[in-house]
């Protein structure tokens, strides 16, 4: 089992070229990441074009990773969940036009956000519970199946505006709780 | 609308994006004000760093090995000395025909052992649908270098491949030239080409020795993959 700072120290080295950290980065994440890109587009055959993409995407940008207060498995699902979730949108589109996605290298988590992180799963948990249990569920299923608002409507048998009027509504209730 | 609404209008429309939720427009316009909003940015970290706890709901699975090399392929592909055939531009003046055909000339770079500087922005995976075929394409703009690695499939007997590119919102192909034996190529293009490259889509078509007659593509589409961003 690789350690936060083992993950951290070899995307660190990926960022400087360092080709055996990148084959040992692979080794110890490729699973986790192959599971997120499954569960999102749940095609093998897109699940590894989508793997592949991410990891030629974190040999590019592990130089920007370094010190900028995300932690290591955070940055790197957060990246691959970004393009598996642009891959499912575009399949559903029909269209080759890929968006660029919005880096979040750049910007690290407030302090706030980044002692919120440190206590895990039960926070977001308990503030997810603190909402109803359908609306809280379209949260879940909005992150972790990466559905769209049609997809959420149609699932939980509300009109799309009202959906996003519910979701629009738990976030800032979810925030509220999260930074209390 | 009060500043404290402004905010908990931001929230929701970070947690919205993060979650990518909004549509493709709201996307675009939400990502220009990320590159001017530093408080925005603070906002979708926040929201990245909230949910990750949620991720311990995706179940790890070990995917095939073969990735693995294909990624280390495009990314490291050494090769020694491709020969790149004749060019469409040869192939269509040696046959006589004056027309004024739109095409690359290709100069092709041999890929030594020496330290690799290529870095490329772009990249592109060319895939048949049942996978016969697999090309990685890869560019980067400051050496014109566009990088062609063969990982899977072949031309067929007494055939050639040939690389297209498609520019986004062109009709018609270009020629970027027939695909050598070799496993991988560089090959360097010409500026007009290169700025076409980004956005567009790369496409691998079944010819006659020597490439297309035509300037257009005559035999099937064997792969094809859209240019995107890395």
């Amino acid at each position: 089992m690789n350690t936060r700072n083992d993950v951290e120290q070899m995307i660190a080295r990926v960022g400087l070229g360092d080709r055996a950290a990148f084959s040992s980065l692979y080794d110890a994440t490729s699973a986790k990441l192959f599971g997120v890109c499954l569960r999102i587009l749940k095609d093998r055959a897109e699940a590894e074009d989508t793997l592949q993409e991410a990891f030629v995407r974190i040999w590019q940008k592990a130089g920007t990773y370094v010190a900028n207060g995300f932690s290591p498995m955070t940055w790197l699902i957060t990246l691959t969940r970004n393009l598996a979730i642009d891959k499912l949108r575009k399949r559903k589109a029909g269209s080759v036009d890929i968006d660029e996605v919005y880096d979040l290298a750049d910007s690290g988590p407030t302090p706030e956000a980044a002692a919120v992180a440190s206590s895990e799963r039960d926070q977001i948990d308990g503030c997810l519970n603190e909402l109803e249990a359908t609306r809280a569920g379209a949260v879940r299923d909005a992150y972790i199946e990466g559905h769209s608002y049609t997809e959420l409507a149609a699932k939980y048998g509300v009109p799309l505006n009202t959906m996003r009027t519910w979701l629009r509504r738990s976030l800032v209730k979810l925030k509220d709780c999260l930074t209390r | 609308m009060t500043t404290s609404d402004d905010h908990s209008d931001d929230v929701a429309l970070a947690g919205e994006y993060v979650l990518h939720l909004l549509d493709a427009e709201a996307r675009r316009a939400f990502e220009d004000r990320l590159n001017a909003e530093p408080d925005l940015r603070g906002l979708v970290a926040d929201w990245d760093a909230h949910f990750d706890p949620l991720s311990s709901d995706f179940e790890p699975v070990a995917p095939p090995a073969l990735v693995k090399s294909r990624i280390e392929g495009v990314l490291f592909a050494q090769a020694a000395k491709p020969r790149w055939p004749l060019s469409l531009w040869q192939m269509v003046m040696g046959a006589g025909f004056a027309g004024a055909v739109a095409v690359a000339v290709l100069v092709v770079v041999p890929l030594t052992n020496a330290p690799d500087p290529f870095t490329p922005s772009l990249i592109a995976e060319l895939s048949a649908q049942d996978q016969s075929l697999l090309v990685m394409a890869s560019y980067a703009p400051d050496t014109g270098i566009l990088r062609i690695v063969r990982q899977t499939g072949s031309a067929r007997d007494g055939r050639v491949l040939e690389l297209w590119l498609i520019a986004d919102g062109a009709t018609e192909p270009v020629s970027l030239g027939v695909l050598p034996e070799d496993r991988a190529a560089d090959i360097i293009l010409p500026t007009d080409l290169a700025n076409a490259i980004a956005g567009g889509t790369l496409a691998i078509s079944d010819e006659p020795t020597g490439g297309s007659p035509t300037g257009a593509p005559t035999g099937d589409v064997l792969a094809a993959g859209a240019v995107i961003s890395i």
